[in-house]
């Protein structure tokens, strides 16, 4: 049975559709059959970062309205068997969601894949809403700061009480914790609230850390997902994030400021 | 058979209870002058006024007469109910019918110090029981339990008794009581105790981070609490007229 993931935050640029990127291709690259719909109907970006913007013909909007087929809306990763993604629609707004149509579309997709993941967005409005309701788990996206913890906070709630498992009083959301723009020496300085602030505010189980990296950047412009650069701290660390996601037990990596040996000041040692 | 149809026929039952119940104690009988004080109150916790009963107490009025007709459309205008007076002389006490109220004699001193400070050494037997039904029926007013984090933008209330949270209260979040509020966990959002006017009503914490506190419309923010304070455990109560604020134990 297909595991619906939504991924959310609340508040906005936190690294939600860079997020569900990553993990899908993760999960995908595992040999999981993956689906991620962009559910930011009106400010389309994931076929950005998945580079595949170039062929959305169809997209949500238009399966829901019944102006095309699922099969014709999905879009299949070039790079990766096995992922698909569900482009938004750029022209239209979130009231062109309906519930029923959101809920058919998940069921058609449960048939055939493993892992469906909704990238949210921002907010907490009926797009955000209805990129929960299905939800049976939740990947809710945190940088180390004071407003985007108190957002991550007050999603947290709603997953509490504004989902079908909540309203239906079945087992709740399972929710995951995934902090994301990590840098441990602001941290230490101070710029940043440290990995256990966060942990404790919220107290929801840490899924990953994602470093503060310039590999996201890159990785967003051009248009491939972060996960495929395995030399890099965050494709690495997403990786981590995918392992823990399947159940496995994966060490902490990332979240210390990392002492630079002779060799490696003199030699540059590795990419960022 | 015949139970079932004899419990058909009753209309009502009567029952003893102790409901809790704010007193307004008036210092002054002049009505603008209680409308002013009102409207201040109002503004502060207008989640108090909201056709809350209240009997008005007279036993400090030195006056026989009273524009107390007056005085209980102020206490309506600001969506108080007057539903008894206690005290006064028997002008008072006749006017206070003529106006549907009903009428309570004043409290004895003696009972009255009993009351407020609970020494069972010095009471006599009477008394004592008589404390042990108040706090029984206190128990039974429902003390609501939450489990969990209560987030920002959630607001957990116990209406009528108290509340315990057994977690963290976090910035953005609201715990309200009619009694009294315990967190077993940091206090970082807002908590208001006593919402009736419950002056008695306590707040705990494990720890003190929160952004308001109020006991009976008696506030400070986080902004006024003594910084020493914050991340203690602490307990906050209404004396001598304002939030006292101390480290718990």
């Amino acid at each position: 049975m297909a595991k619906i993931i939504v991924v959310t935050s609340g508040k906005g640029g936190v690294g939600k559709t860079t997020s569900a990127a990553a993990i899908s291709t993760g999960l995908a690259l595992r040999g999981k059959k993956t689906v991620v719909i962009d559910f930011d109907v009106g400010l389309r970006n994931l076929d950005l970062i998945m580079g595949c913007e170039r062929r959305v013909v169809y997209d949500l909007v238009n399966v829901i309205q019944g102006e095309a087929g699922l099969n014709q809306a999905l879009i299949r990763d070039k790079r990766v068997e096995n992922l698909f993604i569900l482009p938004a629609s750029q022209t239209r707004d979130k009231d062109a969601l309906t519930q029923e149509g959101v809920e058919r579309i998940l069921e058609q997709l449960k048939q055939d894949f493993d892992f469906i993941l909704c990238d949210s967005p921002a907010g907490i409005e009926r797009g955000a809403q209805l990129a929960m309701y299905f939800a049976d788990e939740a990947i809710v996206v945190t940088n180390p700061e004071v407003s985007s913890v108190r957002d991550s906070d007050r999603i947290l709630g709603l997953l509490g009480s504004k989902t079908r498992r909540a309203e239906q009083s079945l087992d709740p959301v399972k929710e995951h914790l995934l902090i994301t723009r990590y840098n441990p020496s602001r941290v230490t300085s101070g710029d940043m609230l440290t990995l256990d602030d966060i942990r404790e505010i919220l107290s929801v189980d840490l899924l990953g850390l994602i470093p503060e990296s310039e590999a996201v950047l890159r990785a967003s412009n051009q248009g491939v997902p972060v996960t495929h650069d395995a030399a890099s701290d965050a494709g690495q660390a997403y990786s981590d994030t995918v392992s823990r996601l399947l159940g496995e037990d994966m060490p902490l990596r990332f979240h210390e400021v990392q002492r630079r040996g002779l060799l490696n000041r003199m030699f540059g040692g590795g990419r960022r | 058979m015949s139970l079932n149809a004899n419990s058909a026929d009753i209309a009502f039952t009567f029952k003893g209870g102790m409901l809790p119940m704010t007193v307004m104690e008036l210092s002054s009988a002049d009505p603008e002058q209680i409308r002013s004080q009102l409207a201040g109150k109002l503004s502060q916790s207008p989640a108090f006024f909201q056709h809350t009963p209240v009997v008005l107490s007279v036993e400090k009025l030195d006056e026989p007469h009273l524009a107390l007709e007056r005085i209980c459309a102020v206490c309506r205008d600001h969506k108080l109910l007057p539903v008894a007076v206690r005290g006064g002389a028997e002008p008072v006490r006749q006017s206070a019918w003529a106006l549907g109220l009903g009428w309570f004699a004043p409290v004895e001193e003696g009972r009255a110090r009993l009351l407020e400070s609970v020494g069972p050494a010095a009471v006599s037997e009477d008394a004592v029981e008589e404390v042990d039904a108040a706090d029984q029926e206190m128990v039974a007013v429902a003390t609501r339990l939450f489990r969990g984090t209560v987030r920002s933008g959630q607001q957990v209330s116990a209406s009528e008794g108290d509340l315990v949270v057994i977690g963290a209260v976090n910035a953005g979040a609201e715990v309200l009581a009619a009694g009294s509020i315990h967190v077993y966990g940091a206090l970082r959002g807002r908590a208001l105790a006593g919402i009736h006017g419950n002056t008695q009503a306590g707040i705990y914490c494990r720890e003190l981070e929160a952004e308001l506190l109020s006991v009976a419309g008696n506030y400070k923010r986080l902004e006024d609490i003594d910084s020493q304070l914050l991340g203690r455990a602490t307990e906050v109560h209404f004396t001598q007229e304002q939030l006292e604020i101390k480290p718990l134990g």
